[in-house]
């Protein structure tokens, strides 16, 4: 089926969502919340667009959770949108004054900064409360953080901000962050995330710590040849099997 | 003939000391040895919705009604029974003592459909509801196709009664339409709106009104499962709905096969999540399927992916009750009250400043002047009317000169508030509309469940920016960024909660601009309410924290009497 995006014709496919058709047709909607490995969850809104009726109105969709139907008619970066995408990256910019990563790079764009002028409260808050760790860690199956609280005091944590039994160190959180909220100190011997500190496995072949014991512990169910993979960080891994395979 | 006394112990009349009036009449009647039937009425109506005269007393069959009955006037009724009536009990019109509850000002203008039955029987009796016609609806359903059923609902023009106002008849229609099983049916019983008490006065006062109608939406969709969701705190209404289960499943009007028709439907009584966005219907069935209870993100409606994405019907309380009636009299009968485009009637929670507050049905397409002049019998302490609210938290505050209005759901949307749950507070000339709509945007702030952005910050800097403006450091180009932000917050948020919650703020700049004014340029807030920076505040408490706090005492007063209601079975 085709829909029109920004007036080209665009080739999409039943049962997907807007943002995809547009990425796949080489159009760009700005996503903060969206994640190509979790399922979007419509949080952030930056990935709004106009949806254009037959009659010529249009109304604000939010096109990382909107399924494509044929004929849509899309406009993505019209003067309505891009205000409210400046509004909402000024909101979030304030909220987070120290966030870092793809938040500013939007913010760059778009013309946006932090002056602390909205919410006068000082905070050092990186966090923009877009699930996306709480959605990877809950994909991995462990569920070790999550979002709690309601509202205005909604806080990403472990719970009751104890380490959590269910971590496994992985750092999976940290890696799917948009603006570098999560701590996770690594050093050759240990790593420290979510109050909580993991002894480093050192590769087989080339030495350098690559996962905490949790994870690798964690991943042998997984795996089938685990004595030989798991000895091995990925890269060394891949040469290995690659060796081994050639004998 | 044998007399009937009908005591109130609803929660206005229980403050008034209803229990105490109940056991005194107890008490004489025992010394004096009459043959009088004496009957506890518990409704959560307020006392007939009349509560700010309680308690109250009405004799049978003769429908006298006393009100601010005193212990020490039981006997002075009692021996009256048969004689003259104590006029200085009566209610006091203007042309003299009514004697008839129906006739004073405050009832003679309503039109009691959905309050039907709400104090006129034992709610704890199936047989009471039995003997006003109760169930004879399922019955005749049960005779129909569920396309006729279906029909009759579209041609009544009920629209949803919580808050959104959606064709009820149409709703139906699209969940029988998939052919996708099992269906479920939820009634929304949460009622978040502070002050609001409607719904709970429904599942009080007359719970198999509500069941029956539930009932004949399972029987209308194909629905094999239902759920009543109820608010947390309403412990006597989630008992008061299970006995009304376990009693309509001994009657055969549940469970397999209703009245041998061999259709089956089981209901569940479901705890309500506490939040107010849980009667938001996708984080209500989130809340039943175990998550949190957060808005979906996702387009499709509950009735083609609802309940573990199946078929689902979720209706208000107030919406469920009106559907017995409407399957009794036919939708065209149904259809005689109102204006064009909605329907029947709507049952108000009329609080804040006037004199008769409490619960209020009136037709649709009443202007607001009637029901807050007339029934409401104007405002209190003779001072001018300001403004009311309606809609709850995120509806709008409506000035005087929009009181000609008729009370419909489109109309209020045009002019920037809604129906809501029926929330009606009413404000005199000493409440300030900045520091009114601050405490409603600080209440949603609170209440949004902050998935997404534009509801969780923007609520948060509207609110930080109201709190500047009351405080006396408002700026000029506050109220630009206040109207960009309502303007994100409407099209952008996720669910009904961020959509609406503009309009407090909206309405109040749209309507009472001059107070913004004061209170940015000037420095001033005419009503005396905002600190404004100064360390004395002049007036009494017309803010509107108070007034919500005392509607809410209206709906928490019987919280606390729980263990006493006991006193209701008796009779
Ligand atoms: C934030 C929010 C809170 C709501 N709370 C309630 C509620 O307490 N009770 C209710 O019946 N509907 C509530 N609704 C409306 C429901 O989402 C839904 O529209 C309604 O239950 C549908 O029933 P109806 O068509 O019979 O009105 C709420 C909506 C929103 C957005
Ligand atoms: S609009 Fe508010 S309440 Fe609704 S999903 Fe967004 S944050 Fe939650
Ligand atoms: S990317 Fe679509 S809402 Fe965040």
């Amino acid at each position: 089926m085709n829909i029109v995006i920004d007036g080209k014709t665009c080739e999409a496919r039943p049962g997907e969502y807007l943002w995809d058709t547009a990425r796949r047709n080489g159009i760009d909607i700005p996503a903060l919340c969206r994640h190509d490995a979790l399922p979007g969850r419509g949080c952030c809104r930056l990935c709004i667009v106009e949806n254009e009726n037959a009659v010529g109105s249009r109304s604000v969709i939010v096109s990382c959770v909107f399924p494509v139907t044929e004929g849509l008619k899309i406009h993505t970066r019209s003067e309505k949108i891009i205000r409210f995408r400046r509004i909402l990256l000024k909101l979030l910019i304030e909220r987070a004054p120290q966030a870092e990563g793809v938040l500013l790079d939007y913010c760059r764009e778009y013309g946006v900064a932090g002056n602390g002028e909205l919410f006068n409260d000082n905070t050092n808050e990186k966090c923009i409360l877009c699930n996306r760790c709480s959605r990877a860690c809950q994909e991995l199956g462990n569920s070790a953080i999550q979002v709690t609280q309601r509202g205005i005091d909604k806080i990403v944590a472990s719970p009751f901000n104890e380490p959590s039994p269910d971590c496994i160190g992985c750092a999976a959180c940290a890696r799917v962050c948009p603006t570098g909220a999560i701590a996770c100190t690594d050093t050759r011997e240990q790593r420290t995330i979510w109050n909580k500190t993991f002894e480093m496995v050192k590769c087989a072949e080339c030495g350098k710590p690559f996962a905490t014991a949790e994870e690798l512990e964690w991943m042998k169910p997984k795996i089938l040849d685990f004595e030989s993979n798991l000895a091995y960080c990925p890269r060394c891994r891949g040469r290995h099997v690659a060796n081994s395979a050639m004998v | 003939m044998k007399k009937t006394i009908l005591v109130c112990c609803g929660p206005g009349c229980i403050a008034y000391g209803g229990l105490d009036v109940a056991a005194s009449f107890r008490e004489q009647i025992a010394t004096l040895k009459m043959d009088v039937k004496l009957e506890t009425v518990i409704k959560q109506t307020g006392c007939h919705g009349f509560c700010s005269r309680g308690p109250l007393v009405r004799i049978m069959p003769d429908d006298i009604t006393y009100y601010r009955v005193k212990p020490r006037d039981t006997e002075e009724i009692l021996k009256s029974l048969d004689n003259k009536p104590v006029g200085r009990l009566l209610y006091h019109g203007v042309g003299g003592n009514i004697l008839k509850q129906q006739e004073t000002p405050f009832y003679s203008a309503q039109k009691k459909l959905a309050l039907r039955n709400v104090g006129e029987i034992d709610p704890k009796n199936i047989n009471d509801y039995k003997a006003r016609g109760g169930y004879e609806a399922l019955r005749k359903a049960l005779t129909m196709e569920p396309e006729d059923i279906i029909a009759e609902i579209e041609k009544s023009g009920l629209r949803g009664r919580g808050g959104a106002g959606f064709p009820t008849g149409l709703k139906w229609r699209i969940a029988a339409e998939y052919d996708n099983f099992p269906k479920y049916v939820i009634m929304n019983g949460d009622e978040g709106d502070p002050g609001a008490f409607m719904d709970r006065a429904l599942m009080e006062g007359d719970p198999h009104g509500v069941l029956e109608g539930v009932i004949i939406c399972a029987l209308a969709v194909g629905a094999t499962k239902g759920y009543l969701y109820i608010r947390d705190e309403y412990a006597l209404s989630l008992q008061s709905m299970k006995d009304a289960l376990a009693d309509a499943e001994k009657a055969g009007f549940l469970g397999d096969s209703i009245l041998g028709s061999g259709r089956s439907l089981h209901i569940e009584v479901v705890r309500g999540g506490g939040a107010f966005v849980c009667g938001e219907s996708t984080a209500l069935i989130e809340s039943i399927e175990g998550s949190i209870g957060e808005p979906r993100a996702t387009f499709a409606y509950p009735t083609e992916q609802g309940l573990w994405n199946k078929p689902t019907i979720i209706n208000n309380v107030e919406t469920f009750i009106n559907i017995p009636l409407i399957i009794d009299e036919g939708g065209a009968k149904f259809a005689e009250t109102g204006t064009p485009t909605s329907k029947g009637t709507k049952v108000f929670s009329l609080a804040g400043k006037v004199r008769n507050s409490g619960l209020v049905e009136a037709p649709m397409g009443m202007t607001m002047r009637k029901i807050i002049f007339e029934i409401g019998g104007g405002i209190v302490g003779n001072r001018h009317f300001k403004a009311v609210q309606t809609g709850g938290p995120s509806g709008g505050a409506l000035p005087e000169s929009l009181l000609d209005l008729p009370i419909d759901f489109d109309t209020l949307v045009r002019y920037g508030s809604m129906m809501g749950s029926g929330g009606m507070i009413v404000m005199d000339d000493w409440t300030c509309m900045v520091a009114v709509a601050k405490y409603n945007i600080e209440f949603l702030a609170k209440e949004s469940c902050g998935a997404c952005v534009p509801c969780r910050e923007g609520l948060r800097a509207l609110s930080m920016i109201l709190t500047r403006i009351c405080e006396g450091k408002g700026e000029p180009v506050d109220l630009e960024i206040i109207k960009s932000i309502c303007e994100l917050l409407t099209q952008t948020s996720r669910c009904g909660l961020g959509k609406t919650a503009a309009n407090p703020v909206m309405s109040t700049l749209k309507y009472f601009p001059e107070e913004y004014e004061e209170h940015i340029k000037e420095k001033r807030c005419r009503a005396g309410v905002c600190s404004m920076g100064r360390s004395t505040v002049v007036t009494d408490s017309a803010d509107m924290a108070a007034i919500v706090a005392m509607a809410e005492a209206a709906r928490k007063v019987s919280y606390g009497v729980q263990s006493k209601d006991k006193t209701g079975a008796e009779s």
